[in-house]
């Protein structure tokens, strides 16, 4: 059953992945501008128009260029940046290790902090602790990240001298107790409503179920019931959500990385955008999409894994 | 008694970019700040001097300016000898001389189509390069230019070694080479940048002190203000120019610094940028365009009603100065006392509407003299600086009744359609690539329509008068073409001078010695700083 699930699953990447190149090649050409006006320099002619077209390939018809974007997701090398020349591959070798030291810890934290927010108000569903706090969490997450950050950075960096202001440097150690810090307390900050008001969910819809009652009617102390029976069945959507979040984050933390200059994946794909560097911008849509196919297949596995009552079909 | 190497590695100058650099390899760049690295890596023949004001041409690597001959044809320069690469494991433990042939490659390399240099078109008129000699070099032009000099200050035609370009060949903006005062010790793409002195400098000297006296630059590349702000505030950069957004909070109205941060020793160094923005008018458009009296008149009344003033004190927030010349401050040919002939006057703009047939239709907006409506199409990104400059244009064409239309377009579609002649009416801006007036009076000269004459303006006696500056070295004789050049413009009302914006650099008490330079932007070499 689990080999056919698979085989099928894998199947369907195939279009989805096919789709995603359409849409990107699409927006690009559509709205991205014709680059080689960018890349010209103050005073363009006609014959370096038309050189940097013929060697940037966008001179070629659509469906060539289209070809090529395909040929490149088989062989996995998107070339060379067009602003830089650096090799696609090698921008995201060295800024993936940035982004993950912030985004690792910043998930682990949250959701450990998170998990068991959400279960004690769970817990004390309705009483005046569980109110304050979904009315915080309504109001922390109504507040723009960029407020966090502009707030975070001015008073327990500059004012407090808690943090550096921003920077990165050389050592995993460096980074992940100095700069990385104030980065982390703010991801962790923004997440944590959100993160609370879905998982109290979770926790409300397994606190309500038989074998809740059966454990209380057994004489289980409350603790085991929360913490054993409760928390493992409420950690199987928590893990899917957690881990469906993580392509996202790659790319999206772009606000932090640019406030805290952390040369990671989300800054690279802001000045990939701002410089029309089709080729950093299409790798970048094509490892999310492939990276989001594959946790939600393995956030299905998990939860087959956990939950031996799921069938795969 | 100088010592070998003066330059004190306790010193580092820290500094910060707001955009990240691109690369280091001189042909192929346009951006300010990898220029800005280039220039402190690479060496050019010329420079300028730091202190003179206008920019004043020194020697650099040449032994002296130019000698120009064959009525300005042809530039014969002698390259010192002695003077060496930074070492690189690409000379193989050889050190490694700089020669002609290092600058007849480098500039070769614009001249070759396979670079795509975005600088190209600099040298342009180059006919020929010629190395007669191991350190001489000749270069041959198409047409007289007594002005290519400043071309061989440019900082990007500072000298590569062609086996550093050919070995590192891909990634060579990865590994600059060069003999200048500073070498790359560290990069990390798109973060930080760090320099040290090149331990293999040439003597040069200053007041009695060896050059460079730092032994470092780290560059940070800090994209949002207010990082760069509360980094230069905690102390964690030396100097810091980026910060017009914020200009308020560290200057009083009078641009001065504001008595709290003057406590702390903290200094503020205000310099015009050599630049200018306008206002451009297409030339060949239908409605806005061509020389009869009614085009010059509409384009005059627009150019009247337009509020310079809000545009300086609301958007540009106080920090930039009218312009009145199209050559800004800093350069050579700019006269201060020079006045535009176009003043902001309303009711004089509705006047002259009224005059040539501009009448008003019950909708309260004008007709064109033959009735049709008419439209006023002004182009601009979907950036949020635009926007303020578009509602500042319609506040600004309401007042004489003219309507007007926004057309947005992405940036690389603007400069293609600009490169057309099809847009009607845009706002631009000129940096000077070398503080000469020939940079910016090229602007409006025909051949360069559908290039760098974005008004596409065509003008027999405005060519004509170019083409004769172009014959004469920097004096009074071309400053009278250039005022007449000038004059023709505004008469027929091409361009609408707005403002050139101010440079605000804050330096922490402990930076000696630092006065900004119109065209250099790596003064680092002749600085100091206190441990």
């Amino acid at each position: 059953m689990t080999s056919s699930f698979l085989v099928r699953r894998l199947w369907q990447f195939v279009p989805t992945l096919a789709g995603v190149v359409l849409l990107v090649f699409l927006l690009f050409n559509w709205v991205g501008g014709d680059p080689a006006y960018l890349l010209a320099g103050k005073i363009p002619n006609p014959e370096r128009i038309a050189e940097i077209r013929r060697g940037l390939g966008v001179d070629q018809p659509y469906w060539v260029q289209l070809g090529i974007f395909a040929q490149q997701i088989a062989t996995g090398d998107f070339g060379s940046s067009w602003s830089t020349n650096e090799r696609v591959s090698q921008i995201f070798a060295t800024r993936l290790g940035p982004s993950l030291t912030v985004l690792v810890p910043l998930l682990f934290i949250s959701t450990v902090l998170s998990m068991g927010a959400a279960m004690l108000v769970a817990y004390w569903r309705g009483s005046l602790t569980d109110r304050a706090i979904m009315i915080g969490c309504t109001v922390a997450q109504s507040v723009s990240i960029l407020v966090y950050i502009l707030v975070f950075q001015y008073w327990l960096a500059y004012r407090l001298g808690w943090f550096p202001v921003q920077g990165w440097g050389g050592g995993l150690g460096e980074n992940l107790l100095g700069y990385a810090a104030l980065p982390v307390l703010v991801g962790v900050v923004v997440s944590l409503a959100p993160d609370i008001r879905l998982y109290r969910s979770f926790f409300l819809d397994e606190i309500g179920q038989d074998y809740v009652r059966t454990a209380r009617a057994k004489g289980l102390a409350e603790g085991r019931v929360m913490w054993l029976h409760v928390m493992r069945n409420a950690a199987i959507p928590i893990a899917t959500n957690v881990l469906m979040q993580l392509p996202g984050l790659l790319a999206g933390a772009f606000l932090i990385e640019r406030f805290f200059s952390i040369p990671g994946i989300g800054r690279e794909v802001i000045i990939a955008v701002e410089r029309s560097d089709f080729p950093v911008i299409k790798a970048v849509t094509v490892y999310v999409a492939i990276a989001t196919m594959v946790i939600t297949l393995a956030a299905d596995l998990l939860y087959r894994a956990l939950d031996p009552r799921v069938q795969l079909k | 008694m100088l010592g070998a190497n003066a330059a004190d590695p306790d010193k580092i100058l820290r500094i910060t970019f707001q955009a990240a650099e691109t690369g280091f390899d001189p042909v192929r760049v346009s951006d300010y700040y990898s220029g800005t690295v280039i220039e402190a890596i690479f060496d050019p023949l010329l420079t300028y001097d730091y202190l003179a004001r206008p920019a004043k041409l020194v020697p650099n690597t040449a032994a002296a300016l130019p000698q120009i001959s064959d009525g300005g044809r042809t530039y014969t320069l002698q390259v010192r000898p002695g003077i060496y690469f930074a070492d690189d494991p690409v000379f193989k433990g050889a050190r490694r001389e700089l020669t002609a042939l290092d600058y007849a490659y480098s500039i070769g390399r614009f001249l070759d189509p396979k670079s795509r240099s975005p600088y190209a078109f600099i040298f342009e008129g180059v006919a020929a390069i010629e190395t007669p000699g191991r350190y001489t070099l000749v270069v041959r032009l198409k047409k007289p230019d007594y002005n290519f000099s400043h071309v061989l200050a440019f900082p990007l035609t500072g000298a590569v070694a062609r086996e550093a370009i050919e070995h590192y060949g891909d990634d060579s903006p990865a590994h600059p080479v060069g003999s200048g005062p500073f070498r790359l010790k560290h990069y990390t793409r798109s973060s930080k940048i760090v320099l040290e002195a090149n331990p293999g400098f040439r003597e040069l000297v200053r007041d009695g002190r060896r050059l460079p006296m730092i032994g470092g630059v780290e560059i940070s590349i800090m994209e949002e203000t207010q990082s760069r702000w509360l980094a230069f505030q905690r102390g964690d950069t030396d100097m810091e120019y980026q910060l017009s957004e914020v200009a308020p909070t560290f200057m009083n109205a009078d641009g001065t610094l504001k008595a709290e941060f003057a406590r702390r020793g903290i200094k503020l160094q205000r310099s015009v940028d050599p630049e200018i923005t306008y206002l451009y008018f297409n030339m060949q458009d239908k409605t806005v365009g061509g020389l009869g009296k009614e085009k010059i008149a509409l384009r005059r009344a627009i150019a009247m009603a337009y509020k310079i003033d809000d545009e300086i004190r609301i958007i540009r927030k106080g920090q930039a100065v009218r312009a009145q010349y199209p050559i800004p401050p800093g350069v050579a040919g700019h006269d201060p006392d020079y006045r535009s002939s176009i003043a902001y006057h309303p009711r004089a703009a509705n006047a002259l509407l009224e005059k040539f047939g501009y009448r008003k239709g019950p909708d309260g907006y004008r007709r064109k003299p033959d009735g049709a409506p008419l439209v006023v199409r002004y182009s601009s990104t979907p950036a949020e600086r635009d926007r303020q400059f578009d509602e500042l244009m319609k506040r600004s064409l309401d007042a004489i009744g003219v309507r007007l239309e926004i057309h947005k377009e992405r940036f690389p579609e603007l400069i293609k359609l600009e490169n057309e002649c099809r847009l009607m009416m845009r706002g631009a801006a000129w940096i000077a690539d070398y503080p000469d007036g020939d940079n910016f009076m090229q602007l409006l000269y025909g051949p360069n329509s559908g290039q760098s004459n974005n008004a596409c303006y065509r003008s027999a006696e405005y060519d004509q008068r170019y083409e004769k500056s172009r014959l004469l070295p920097d004096g009074p004789e071309r400053d009278r073409l250039y005022h007449e050049m000038t004059r023709l413009m505004e008469v027929q009302t091409v361009w609408l001078l707005l403002d050139s914006r101010y440079r605000n650099v804050l330096l922490q008490p402990r930076v000696k010695g630092f006065v900004k330079h119109p065209v250099l932007h790596a003064e680092w070499v002749y600085i100091d700083l206190d441990k």
